[in-house]
């Protein structure tokens, strides 16, 4: 039988990776097809969204959060959805802080190629879903970049999940809240022993992405 | 042995091209009535910078936008474009030329042979597993072209195919790129600045004034016959002057372009009609009497400047310049200095006349 620190530990540690895997997965699912769409097209209405996505980087997460809340709540437009104070509601806001930087860094990683590539491959003949396939694997470089960013923004955030989560013991209580709360109690020592274990997902994960990267790279 | 007279196939045929592009000051327009490309022959387009030579390229790969187009087929093989700066994929040289066959249902077998022979045919096998990001200018051509040819083209449109090699890289390619012609059979499109390379290689030359086809013919038709004197100065005949028909004998009218310089030609002229007249530099020749056509009158030599293989005469016939070829180290080439008097001769049939 684990000790029921520890029980509760491996409980929001396991939490979190759920919130922000899923999180991250859904901002990439949404994040790289617009980035590439944005990067590859050209439409009257292009500056506009390019310009949202670049203010939607900066985006105070606590603003995301309040939105999120504003959104989820009971009385909001949303709220007969009753995500708001459950894991799902965390995963929609840490997807709408990480979604505008997947579309942003996948958007760079696009501009970067010759202006000609599209044309280049496409005069070969290449069917349209293996010209897709040719471009994430030009730009997969920039795609581990912007993974790595999106991780961080997500892994990192506290106000906003905080406000649609509400860090309800055994249900929504991720390391980050908890980290804050433990804090604002005194309770120095078990806050520690969270944001060691937070700093570690966080190390274990980028070393990998980085590695990947790295890799690549000298291919 | 009965000689195959048939004209070759066409594999390409545009007829009422249209392309434009861009507003206000910036907008460009090309466009172009009829213009064929046939199986096993090299068009080289010419003309000056911005005249929509690539653009021409790119409408009939079908990548241009065209506000009315109408592209006839000759058959259903691949169309495909090697741009001025080809780009490389991440990856082996052999991936990139592999990566041209992605999706087309072709077994790994025939893929794997067909991969084979088009890094021979441009000689960079050797190059096949090397990152083809870290590959030189020369080399990445070649593999642009490899990844072209294991389409097994029908039509073939190269943009600048030799820029920014060396002289000897030029040699080289261009024979390889003959051969790969030859075995083939595909249709050629290519634009080139170097009027050098593309006569060794044209079957047919189009030639663009800007926004528009010029000129379209046979090879030596477009170098000999010219339409304009725009046209003759973009095909390299840089002797141009206008005069006035002073004589007919014979067939033959001859030109005033200055008092005692007088040029004959077999155009058809009326008497005392004004005309220009344009001699390609390798036809006119300094007379030594050894009857190289007729004598036209007098020239001072101003200038001589070799390449090592060929001289570049520039005579002044009072305030006009002239150029003519001569063989480098050799004969007269070694013997004339600046402001040396010479005389000067041409064939009648080698003079081109239009009137003015």
């Amino acid at each position: 039988m684990l000790d029921p620190e520890l029980q509760t530990l491996v409980e929001i540690t396991l939490r979190t990776l759920w919130v922000c895997g899923s999180a991250l997965l859904l901002a990439l699912l949404g994040g790289v097809p617009i980035g590439i769409l944005l990067g590859s097209s050209q439409f009257i209405s292009r500056g506009l969204l390019v310009s949202s996505v670049n203010a939607g980087m900066g985006a105070p997460p606590v603003v995301v959060g309040l939105i999120g809340s504003i959104l989820l709540a009971r009385s909001g437009p949303l709220g007969s959805w009753n995500l708001l104070y459950t894991p799902y509601a965390m995963i929609i806001t840490s997807t709408a802080i990480a979604l505008p930087l997947v579309i942003g860094l996948t958007l760079a990683a696009v501009g970067s190629l010759d202006d000609e590539w599209e044309l280049q491959v496409r005069t070969l003949g290449i069917p349209r879903h293996w010209r897709i396939w040719l471009l994430i694997r030009e730009i997969r470089m920039g795609l581990l970049a912007a993974v790595i960013a999106a991780l961080g923004g997500i892994l990192s955030e506290v106000g906003a999940v905080n406000m649609v989560g509400g860090n309800i013991a055994g249900e929504t209580r991720v390391l980050t809240t908890a980290i804050m709360m433990h804090t604002s109690m005194g309770e120095y020592e078990i806050a520690m022993s969270q944001a060691t274990v937070l700093f570690g997902n966080l190390l274990l994960l980028a070393g990998l992405l980085t590695w990947l990267q790295q890799s690549g790279r000298k291919r | 042995m009965i000689e195959d007279t048939q004209p070759p196939s066409i594999a390409l045929s545009a007829h009422n091209l249209h392309v434009r592009r861009g507003r206000g000051k910036d907008a460009f327009s090309l466009g172009v009535d009829y213009l064929d490309l046939h199986a096993g022959e090299v068009l080289v387009i010419l003309g000056p910078n911005g005249a929509g030579k690539s653009t021409l390229l790119r409408a009939l790969a079908g990548l241009e936008r065209s506000v009315a187009k109408d592209l006839i087929r000759g058959g259903d093989g691949p169309v495909t474009l090697v741009f001025q700066r080809p780009a490389a994929l991440s990856g082996s040289a052999e991936m990139n030329v592999r990566a041209a066959l992605l999706g087309k249902g072709i077994p790994e077998e025939v893929k794997r042979q067909r991969v084979t022979r088009a890094l021979d045919r441009f000689d960079i096998q050797a190059l096949a597993s090397h990152d083809a990001r870290t590959l030189s200018g020369g080399e990445l051509r070649r593999l642009a072209l490899a990844r072209a040819f294991v389409l097994e083209p029908e039509v073939l449109l190269l943009d600048e195919p030799f820029d920014d090699l060396d002289a000897e890289g030029q040699r080289i390619l261009s024979l390889d790129l003959q051969q790969a012609i030859e075995d083939t059979n595909v249709a050629v499109a290519m634009v080139t600045h170097d009027l050098r390379r593309a006569l060794l290689l044209a079957d047919r030359i189009a030639v663009l004034a800007p926004g528009r086809l010029a000129q379209h013919g046979l090879r030596d038709e477009v170098l000999l016959r010219p339409n304009t004197r725009d046209i003759a100065r973009t095909v390299g005949m840089t002797n141009l002057a206008s005069g006035r028909v002073c004589r007919q004998a014979g067939g033959v009218s001859w030109i005033q372009i200055e008092p005692g310089f007088e040029v004959p030609t077999t155009a058809a002229l009326n008497p005392e009609q004004e005309a220009w007249i344009g001699i390609r530099p390798e036809h006119l020749k300094l007379d030594v009497g050894r009857g190289d056509g007729e004598s036209i009158g007098k020239a001072v030599v101003e200038s001589l400047i070799s390449d090592g293989l060929a001289t570049v005469a520039t005579l002044r016939v009072h305030d006009r310049r002239f150029t003519t070829h001569l063989l480098s180290g050799r004969g007269l080439a070694r013997r004339l200095r600046p402001g040396d008097p010479v005389s000067l001769a041409v064939r009648p049939d080698q003079v081109h006349a239009l009137p003015a």
